[in-house]
């Protein structure tokens, strides 16, 4: 009975270490993955001083010479060229601070999965022809500028009791038709008026997201200055709309087609502030990055991980945080099973005596016990793996959802909705540890069964 | 009027799916200066029949009278009052609370009825030297010997002043030296004081010195002899 | 021989059982303790940081402000309304402010800054932000001449790890530099004569003068006395574009907003914006920021405040922040709930082995006229004091540590240092002093063995007293 508690006690523990674990991990997974494949690629060549003083002069002069170092690199597969300044954004009634990054419209879209990013309805990624100039901006940054807005349009209505919205609430929802609101909280005072905490809890986001409107082409002016330091601007119309997980980067970030930056700027063709290189794979960045460095001694090279160190950081650290979680969870069952050992020992005294006396060597003794240690733990340990493995594998397809959280998350840049997924790597850790744990706990109780007087022992208790 | 009073008593009880009958018609009574034992081979009841005459388990069918009074009249919480007044138990082993002097084993049942301190010290006093251990009042049981244990447990059952003590196999873990100890001491409370003592016992050193021997069999009994 | 007098006996006959689980409960409580005091005082420093350096504990806005922060929301200052809510015992100072979004350059370099514009003695007197002026900075010029000097060679070897940090206090750079007090004496006036910053805040008087976040300065490669431009949006949509002269550079602990303010006078700031007579907020000022009393207050200044106006709380400030910080928290109770779990089974176990090794015992006690009740009184408070022996040994472990850490937060450097200033976080660790938190690791733990206790005392009223004593 008692080794089932103590069976059970480990099972529970490892399936909550190997899960949280497996959620934690998974979020840093897909920031990883947001990070190189939306935000920075896998290689950034600067003039060297371009990062610490943003200056318009700061530029890459010799583009092709570069293009060249880096494709002539095993491993690159594409490259490209920005052009990065800090300015503007505005509309009617609000501003805020952008950088704003011109782009090589068609490779860009072979290295970014941004692109891929837009939200349905708002436009393309510079597909449409239109002799103005257009920027692709993040969808938090088209809530700062009220480019955004919330209506409750019939189709909105149609849509909601589509999803399956109960009735009473979507005619609630109707009273507020045809009323445009600037704001998300705008909106959600408006609703918060009308409906009940209950159905603000379970509907409140999808009515935001039917009433959620953009009309396309919406103007913003974005100011900044030109090669010669001085104060120039422009109209843009907003050419579609990204949304990602990460809030800064949606906030600050502004994409323009390279050409038109030119134009404004009189940033001469053929300059850049920055190339951008794809590896075949994130693990052969550390041997890429220096081959690359040799060649463009010039220049500042830097790799993700570099580029934001918290992140390779935070991957790295992952398997030793995660070591640590277990090692403190397996510290604390580890004195259940002590005591649980010992009590089997003082239990069996008799039995001990007995087969010492007739001649089991004191290591048979100490490994007999150290093995029934290990299997408390193994089989609880195993229990707990196996029960984590097939949450996992649920969870992995059907996601956490933490929106209580989505917004402190997603301005970190993490998602709020987890897919936990774990390396196998975890489980090989998780089994070593649980075999130590069986036999760091057996030592002591071992000790007292081999201090035991045979006859004494066999006399009874 | 009897002290005990065993009433054509029955026993059943439902051992997985066979039916045992324990204790399977007995009738019997003892006076106040018995000294009583009750023998009979392993499985012939006499455990059974001695938590019955305790209190601590009830007839399936018959009655038990203690000092007149029916145990089945009694509700549980006043029968373990009852117990406390009437009977003194003395066990095989595992008599006494560890943890505790003999002096604190023995006063710990006065205690439980809330004695002043001054009537329990003074009891308790009494009570050692009558069984010949003042001096071993501060010892623990795991520094008594074993039948010095005994010794202390007998003197915690004669505490409260009970009608008679119940004894089962009180000397089957004693040497004979211990065991004749023992017994001598309980002949002396027995005669001195008319203690009545009721034992069940496999033990032959005490069915010599035995008054009345009851020979229990199948739950039944087989012969009840008095010897003078 | 009273109950708990047994109790206590009866937990020592068995010395290594007790030890053992008073040890796994010792253990989690220590744990749980310290690492809640370091998480906690990380939060509380967190929100210190920024509340008492920017937003403050309550704020004074217009109604639509909070949700749309646009010039157009801004309001005309009543004084009338100050001068009312002045008179709340608890409030000492309304100090209105006009704060809008800029773009800074200086000479070729660009960023976006956050335009502060403030009442220079007022903003100081409940911020204190003329303390926080830089008072030494360690450039590189600095680190060679004081690589030359005399001081102490670990001093030296420091220099290198905070190479071009800036500090408005003393007792940060001796903290970094590793210098103790006896050395003070000695070491500062040398580091002082190569270090030493010359720094002033504004003052009423200044027009078109502005002092910078350090953070901001490093940015624009701009620094005292150099001149900064401003472009923005102002009030109504017209341009707002002025220039000004560094008079001062400020160390934050927050990096946010190290790295992007411009301090500037009210006057100038409303000017620029085109204006006048307006503020974006003012800063409610209070005796006691007590977490209560700021609620209380807040109450009452809402009563008083009627639309337009409302009374805004430091929680719907740093709603964000707030947020990250649940999630955050929420993810250290899991573990730690994780935890006690786990010790939980531990203390059944235990519970269990000692019910099965006294049943003899325990028949024994019930024959001769214990109660059960009174038996499943001794056994909990047995079960109790074990509790009870672990939870005063953690916490007494515990305390040291805490005590130490709040005096002597734990102060990360090198990349761990850069990571958490780049995340917006101070690179200190400190933590909290017992509160709370602590009554409810207790609880919890009174939690587990209230089921333990529950457990057994139904096991003993089940107990048969026949086999017992068989057993």
């Amino acid at each position: 009975m008692r080794s089932l508690i103590v069976i059970a006690a480990v099972a529970i523990g490892i399936f909550a270490g190997v899960f949280l674990m497996a959620a934690m991990n998974s979020s840093v997974v897909q920031r990883l993955d947001a990070a190189v494949n939306e935000e920075l690629s896998h290689i950034q060549v600067n003039n060297k001083d371009f990062r610490s003083s943003a200056d318009i002069q700061n530029i890459i002069s010799d583009y092709p010479r570069v293009v060249a170092a880096l494709e002539s690199t095993p491993g690159v597969t594409k490259v490209t060229g920005r052009m990065i300044i800090r300015g503007i954004a505005s509309t009617a009634t609000k501003s805020s601070g952008v950088e704003i990054t011109g782009v090589n419209v068609e490779k860009e879209k072979e290295m970014f999965t941004l692109s891929g990013k837009l939200i349905p309805g708002t436009g393309s990624y510079f597909e449409t022809d239109t002799k103005f100039n257009t920027a692709f901006i993040g969808e938090k940054l088209a809530k700062e500028l009220n480019i955004i807005r919330y209506i409750i349009t019939p189709e909105a209505i149609t849509s909601l009791r589509e999803k399956g919205i109960p009735s009473n609430v979507v005619s609630k929802v109707e009273t507020l038709q045809g009323q445009r609101y600037t704001s998300d909280k705008k909106f959600v005072k408006a609703y918060e008026k009308i409906l009940a905490p209950g159905e603000i809890k379970k509907y409140g986001w999808k009515i935001k997201e039917a009433a959620w409107s953009y009309r396309e082409g919406s103007k913003i002016i974005l100011s900044f200055l030109d090669i010669t330091n001085n104060q120039t601007g422009a109209a843009f119309r907003v050419s579609g709309i990204f949304r990602t997980n990460n809030d800064m980067f949606e906030s600050l970030s502004l994409f323009v087609p390279i050409d038109e930056l030119r134009q404004l700027t009189g940033m001469k063709e053929g300059t850049f502030h920055r190339v951008i290189a794809r590896l075949e794979d994130n693990d052969i960045t550390d041997d890429a990055t220096p081959v690359i460095r040799e060649k463009l001694a010039d220049y500042e090279v830097l790799n993700w991980k570099e580029i934001q160190p918290d992140l390779a950081m935070i991957a790295d650290f992952m398997g030793q945080i995660y070591a640590i979680f277990m090692i403190i969870i397996l510290a604390a069952l580890a004195f259940g099973i002590v005591n649980t050992m010992l009590m089997a020992v003082l239990e069996r005294t008799r039995e001990l005596g007995m087969l010492m006396a007739i001649g089991m060597n004191r290591r048979k003794i100490f490994m007999m016990i150290m093995l029934e240690s290990i299997f408390l733990s193994i089989v609880g340990g195993f229990a707990g793996m196996a029960v984590s493995e097939i949450v996992i594998a649920i969870t992995g397809k059907t996601g956490i959802n933490l929106m209580k959280y989505s917004e402190g998350m997603e301005a970190m840049g993490y998602s709020a909705h987890l897919f936990p997924t774990i390396d196998a790597q975890f489980f090989v850790t998780t089994t070593i540890l649980i075999v130590l744990t069986g036999i760091i706990s057996a030592i002591y109780p071992a000790r007292k069964a081999l201090k035991l007087n045979p006859v004494e022992a066999i006399r009874g208790e | 009027m009897a002290v005990v009073e065993i009433n054509n008593v029955f026993k059943f009880y439902h051992d997985t799916e066979v039916e045992v009958k324990a204790i399977n018609g007995v009738t019997l009574s003892f006076e106040k200066g018995d000294f009583a034992v009750i023998v009979g081979p392993s499985g012939s009841g006499k455990t059974t029949l001695l938590n019955l005459v305790g209190g601590l388990d009830q007839p399936t069918g018959g009655e038990i009278l203690i000092a007149g009074h029916r145990l089945s009249e009694l509700r549980p919480s006043e029968l373990i009052d009852f117990r406390m007044d009437h009977v003194g138990f003395v066990f095989q082993s595992y008599n006494l609370i560890p943890v505790l002097t003999a002096s604190e084993n023995i006063g710990f049942i006065m205690n439980l009825q809330k004695w002043p301190k001054e009537k329990r010290i003074a009891r308790t006093d009494e009570l050692l030297s009558s069984v010949g251990l003042s001096e071993r009042h501060n010892s623990r049981p795991s520094q008594l010997s074993g039948g010095q244990q005994q010794r202390v447990a007998v003197a915690r059952a004669l505490a409260t002043h009970p009608e008679f003590i119940l004894a089962d196999e009180p000397t089957a873990n004693l040497d004979s030296k211990s065991a004749e100890s023992l017994l001598d001491i309980m002949e002396k409370l027995n005669h001195e004081e008319g203690m009545t003592f009721i034992f069940s016992t496999h033990d032959v050193r005490v069915m010599k010195r035995a008054h009345r021997v009851i020979t229990l069999e199948d739950g039944k009994v087989v012969s009840d002899e008095k010897k003078e | 021989m009273k109950d708990y007098q047994l109790a206590w006996k009866n937990l020592w006959r068995n010395r290594r059982r007790t030890l053992i689980t008073a040890a796994s409960v010792f253990f989690a409580i220590f744990f749980a303790l310290v690492m809640r005091s370091f998480q906690l005082g990380a939060y509380d420093r967190l929100f210190k940081n920024v509340i008492e350096s920017y937003t403050g504990y309550l704020q004074l806005q217009q109604v639509d402000y909070f949700d749309d922060p646009n010039l157009d929301n801004s309001f005309e200052i009543d004084q009338a309304l100050i001068d009312q809510m002045k008179k709340d015992p608890n409030v000492n100072d309304v100090v209105p402010r006009f704060e809008s979004f800029a773009l800074a350059a200086a000479g070729s370099h660009t960023q976006g800054v956050i335009v502060l514009g403030i009442d220079p003695n007022s903003e100081d007197k409940i911020m204190k932000i003329s303390n926080k002026l830089v008072k030494y900075k360690l450039t590189s010029e600095t680190i060679e001449k004081l690589r030359n000097a005399s001081i102490p060679d670990h001093t030296k070897k420091l220099l290198d790890v905070f190479s071009n940090e800036a500090y408005s206090s003393e007792a940060s750079l001796m903290n970094d530099l590793g210098i103790s007090d006896e050395d003070s004496a000695t070491i500062l006036p040398v580091i002082r004569s190569h270090a030493s910053f010359s720094n002033e805040f504004l003052t009423e008087r200044d027009t078109s003068d502005v002092v910078i976040g350090d953070g901001l300065s490093e940015y624009l490669k701009a620094g005292v006395g150099d001149t900064i431009v401003l472009m923005g949006q102002g009030y109504h949509g017209t341009t707002a574009a002025g220039k000004y002269v560094v008079k001062g550079i400020i160390k934050l602990p927050a990096p946010d907003i190290d790295n992007v303010i411009v301090y500037i006078p009210i006057e100038t700031a409303r000017e620029l914006y085109a204006a006048p007579g307006m503020a974006t907020s003012a800063v409610i000022s209070l005796d006691s920021n007590d977490d209560d009393d700021i609620l209380q207050t807040g109450s009452r200044l809402q009563n008083i405040v009627s639309e337009p106006m409302t009374i805004k709380k430091w929680q719907e400030l740093n709603a964000l922040m707030v947020n990250q910080m649940e999630a955050d928290n929420r993810s250290g109770m899991i573990m730690i709930a994780l935890l006690y779990l786990v010790i939980a089974f531990g203390v059944f176990g235990t519970v269990l082995m000692m019910m099965a090794e006294r049943k003899r015992e325990f028949g024994m006690l019930v024959s001769i006229g214990m109660r059960k009740r009174k038996l499943a009184k001794i056994i909990s408070i047995e079960m109790l004091l074990i509790g009870f022996l672990g939870v005063a040994a953690g916490v007494a472990a515990s305390l040291p540590l805490v005590f130490y850490g709040n005096i002597h937060p734990l102060r990360f450097t090198g990349e761990f240092a850069r990571m958490y200033e780049d995340y917006g976080f101070e690179a200190v660790m400190p933590t909290m002093l017992p509160d709370t938190f602590y009554l409810w690791q207790i609880v919890v733990v009174l939690m587990i063995l209230v089921i333990a206790i529950i457990f057994s005392t139904r096991k003993i009223f089940r107990m048969n007293v026949i086999n017992a004593l068989r057993a």
